[in-house]
């Protein structure tokens, strides 16, 4: 008989939001994702129904070889703090970055669901010492070292957001169940979902094209160059994939914060766009600065009626 | 001779080691009882020096599951400190989102935290409703646990038509909300909750939300479950059977004083009625006697917990978060702070929020039986049920008004303090915040699980659940279910708690996972 493909769900630093993120799954649901991929759940803190004493035991059979572990998804961050000891976040006495490196040593795949996971995201700062599984950030290394690779020989695959799309983490789970190897960008983050930038099907494209901007909240134009918005700088598909199938933070009217970025939570404040003479600092990736302000200043002057008097809906 | 077990170590299903509750056991029955709460995030400390605007996208993060309470508590204190009032379409959209977010929580928390515990067969084999539990809530494959899954997700939607996505989510902003959707998507909204409605009224309640609303006493409680079978099997009728045969009412009495900061405000033009300017009223409780709310005497006291040592109880606008690592040690035994209301303890959440409200039902269970782990649980059943006709008139109201205000220009925030005090799922959410020079300054948050599983304070009193573990009888220490119950009517999110440090003894721990 064909064995079933394991999962284990791990939480280490974080809110829960990415578990949340997945329960808004929809095509599959999540109970139909497991039922047809098969894929077995041994484990996840909110799901499950374990005693304690079944989840030692668990446990143990995981670390000595004896409870294959196909798949192990990580949520939240690996708390190092205080002064690298770990013991801000222990499971029975032991710190939790213990636990996250033993697991991910017997896991055939292991993948940081969230930007915690991926790069340490909230607390990265000195306060609490928060690193990701394979990143700092955007320094390689992490908890397991920049050089881990799991059974399956792929490194940590990176769902990064904050918090993860939710189709990107049930697109990742079958993929992984049907053993296709994601093709990953430098960030380990899979190409598949984070190949396009945030601003790729965002609602307020024309007006972005045309540089007709606002600097106040409830407006129709584009949120780049005056409210703080990230979609031109960072990858990700919440303009292409729709949050729980209907809408993403800037058709709302909510700037893109940059949440898949290895750097989330940035230091500048959010809700600005730091900027020379109008020109934001950060530029859309890849662009030439002289260029892109010759290109905007001309756009600008070409914006049509529509879009410079706000009628176009968004 | 009494026989004393100390340090017992009972352990819960469904544990990560957010939560650790040490117990110490007399003739079968809980006498002592420690709750060291863990995980420590570093919020207050990281919102230091931000942006002004920063808590809207940073304090949403705190909790995956209540991310909208906090963005409203954050906004709250914005709106207070620029001293803006937000026009009425930003009210109806702020809590049409909260109120989706809130129902979610309770029917999650109810069918997927606390009934599940009665699909154990481990622990409830000899009981006569088992087979019937497992066939509803059995995780991932229960008929109940699958509807909520599907149910809540698509009232989730109507979060994202509002504001854009959940979790994480900032359209809250002072002044109002960020857009204002399109009179078909304010359509699509008002079927959204039309459609919850129906699957509540058939797979919860079991009847009409109008018949439940004539349920006013415990007797009238009674006569409702015998009415029909309808309300015998829905999950409510199941829950009221199921309670009845493992004694809830008799378990997890507690503090028996409550704190309700209020929630919900009340736009100025609407027909939805409430106290004070809002839905539901803030006050504090002793037994069903309810007084008035002055925040001022509200304090966090940390001589029980791992916070730099020698500071008196303080007021959260004076509050610090300064957390010191001094091991296990002395008295000192958890990483969340204790708030106390006028040095007194007391619990929040549903319960809390009905009795304050003065809804009959709930004042005669508790004159009648006092708090337990029956009536918590019942409050959370049914708090959608007072939730979601006022949803209908807003998304009514919405439609009506499509072309008016929803945000009220505010260009920078001044130099000041604010508060921002809501109703969580889990009960009173504040956060305390400062601004100088376009930075904050201060930030304090006290969390409802803060509240209900604080540690004792400088006076020795137990923290809520603490003290509604005392008494509670463990028939078998390796399967404590009983305890179980008493913490998870709770419904404790340990996540939430900021100022936790996931840290904990080695032996002597009852270990329950946070609800997340």
């Amino acid at each position: 008989m064909k064995r079933q493909k394991t999962v284990y769900w791990l939480q280490g630093g974080g809110c829960g939001g990415d578990t949340f993120s997945f329960l808004s799954s929809e095509f599959p649901n999540i109970i139909e994702l497991f039922r047809r991929l098969e894929l077995e759940l041994l484990w996840h803190p909110s799901l499950s129904n374990l005693s304690p004493a079944e989840h030692a035991r668990l446990l143990a059979d995981i670390l000595a070889g004896e409870q294959p572990l196909d798949i192990l998804m990580v949520e939240g961050s690996v708390i190092c703090g205080p002064a690298g000891t770990g013991m801000f976040d222990t499971k029975d006495g032991q710190p939790k970055k213990e636990m996250i490196y033993n697991l991910a040593g017997q896991a055939g795949l292991v993948m940081a669901v969230g930007t915690c996971a991926c790069f340490g995201g909230f607390g990265n700062d000195q306060v609490i010492e928060a690193i990701g599984l394979q990143f700092a950030r955007k320094q390689r290394g992490g908890l397991l070292g920049s050089d881990f690779r799991s059974a399956s020989g792929q490194p940590v695959i990176n769902l990064a957001g904050c918090p993860c799309h939710h189709d990107v983490i049930a697109g990742a789970l079958i993929s992984a169940a049907s053993g296709v190897n994601l093709e990953l960008d430098q960030y380990q983050r899979p190409i598949e979902w984070f190949g396009t930038t945030v601003h790729q099907g965002c609602t307020r494209n024309e007006y972005h094209e045309y540089r007709v901007e606002e600097s106040d909240f409830g407006e129709l134009g584009c949120l780049f160059f005056h409210m703080g918005c990230a979609g031109p700088l960072v990858p990700g598909p919440c303009n292409k994939l729709l949050w729980n199938q209907q809408s993403s933070k800037p058709r709302a009217g909510v700037p893109c914060f940059g949440c898949t970025d290895p750097d989330f939570p940035r230091a500048t404040p959010f809700f600005q766009t730091p900027n020379i003479e109008g020109i934001p600092i950060s530029l859309p990736m890849g662009v030439n600065r002289a260029h892109y302000m010759v290109y905007k200043g001309m756009a600008a002057a070409a914006a049509p009626d529509h879009l410079k008097k706000r009628t176009s809906k968004v | 001779m009494s026989i004393v077990t100390r340090g017992v170590n009972i352990p819960l299903n469904r544990a990560e080691g957010d939560l650790e509750v040490r117990v110490e056991i007399e003739d079968g029955v809980v006498a002592e009882a420690w709750s060291a709460g863990t995980m420590y995030r570093g919020f207050e400390a990281m919102m230091r020096g931000r942006g002004a605007l920063d808590g809207l996208v940073v304090t949403p993060r705190v909790c995956g599951i209540c991310s909208l309470t906090h963005l409203s508590a954050a906004v709250a204190a914005l709106d207070a400190i620029a001293g803006v009032e937000p026009p009425d379409n930003a009210w109806r959209l702020r809590n049409l989102a909260l109120m989706m977010e809130t129902i979610q929580s309770d029917v999650r928390q109810s069918i997927l935290m606390f009934m599940v515990d009665f699909a154990n067969r481990q622990a409830y084999h000899d009981l006569p409703l088992l087979e019937d539990a497992c066939e509803r809530y059995s995780p991932l494959a229960g008929r109940a646990a699958i509807e909520v899954v599907r149910e809540t997700k698509r009232l989730l939607q109507g979060v994202a038509i509002i504001g854009g996505q959940w979790p994480h989510t900032s359209f809250m902003v002072p002044g109002g909300v960020t857009s204002m959707p399109d009179v078909s998507k304010i359509l699509q909204c008002r079927i959204i909750i039309e459609r919850f409605i129906a699957w509540y009224e058939r797979t919860i309640l079991g009847c009409s939300l109008e018949r439940w609303q004539q349920v006013g006493s415990v007797t009238d409680l009674e006569n409702w479950l015998e009415e029909n079978d309808a309300h015998q099997d829905s999950e409510l009728g199941f829950f009221l059977r199921i309670a009845r045969q493992s004694d809830l009412h008799l378990l997890g009495r507690g503090p028996n004083r409550f704190l309700s900061y209020g929630n919900l405000v009340l736009p100025e033009d609407t027909t939805v009625g409430g106290f004070d300017g809002k839905v539901s009223r803030a006050g504090w409780a002793e037994g069903a006697e309810v007084f008035p709310l002055d925040a001022g005497k509200i304090t966090e006291d940390t001589s029980h917990s791992w916070f730099a040592p020698g500071k008196p109880p303080l007021h959260p606008f004076d509050g610090e978060t300064k957390p010191y690592a001094s091991g296990h040690s002395g008295q000192v035994y958890s990483w969340v702070k204790a708030p106390r209301y006028d040095g007194q303890v007391a619990e929040t959440g549903p319960l809390a929020e009905m009795i304050i409200d003065g809804r009959p039902l709930f004042k005669d269970l508790i004159e009648r039986q006092g708090p337990s782990v029956f009536a918590r649980q019942l409050a959370r059943f049914v708090r959608p049920a007072a939730l979601l006709p006022p949803m209908r008139v807003w998304a009514d109201e919405l439609r009506q008004h499509c072309m008016d205000l929803f945000y009220r220009s505010v260009k920078m925030i001044p130099d000041g303090e604010g508060v921002g005090m809501v109703e969580a799922a889990r009960g009173a959410l504040g956060h305390w915040v400062k601004v100088r020079d376009e930075k904050i300054s201060h930030y304090q948050i006290i969390t409802p699980t803060a509240w209900n599983g604080s540690p004792r304070d400088s006076e020795g009193r137990r923290g809520a659940w603490e003290e509604a573990l005392i008494g509670t009888p463990i028939a078998d220490q390796a399967n404590p279910v009983a305890a179980g119950h008493v913490v998870r009517s709770f419904d404790p999110c340990l996540v939430c708690a900021v100022h936790c440090l996931q840290s904990g003894r080695r032996t002597g721990r009852m270990k329950i996972d946070s609800n997340r």
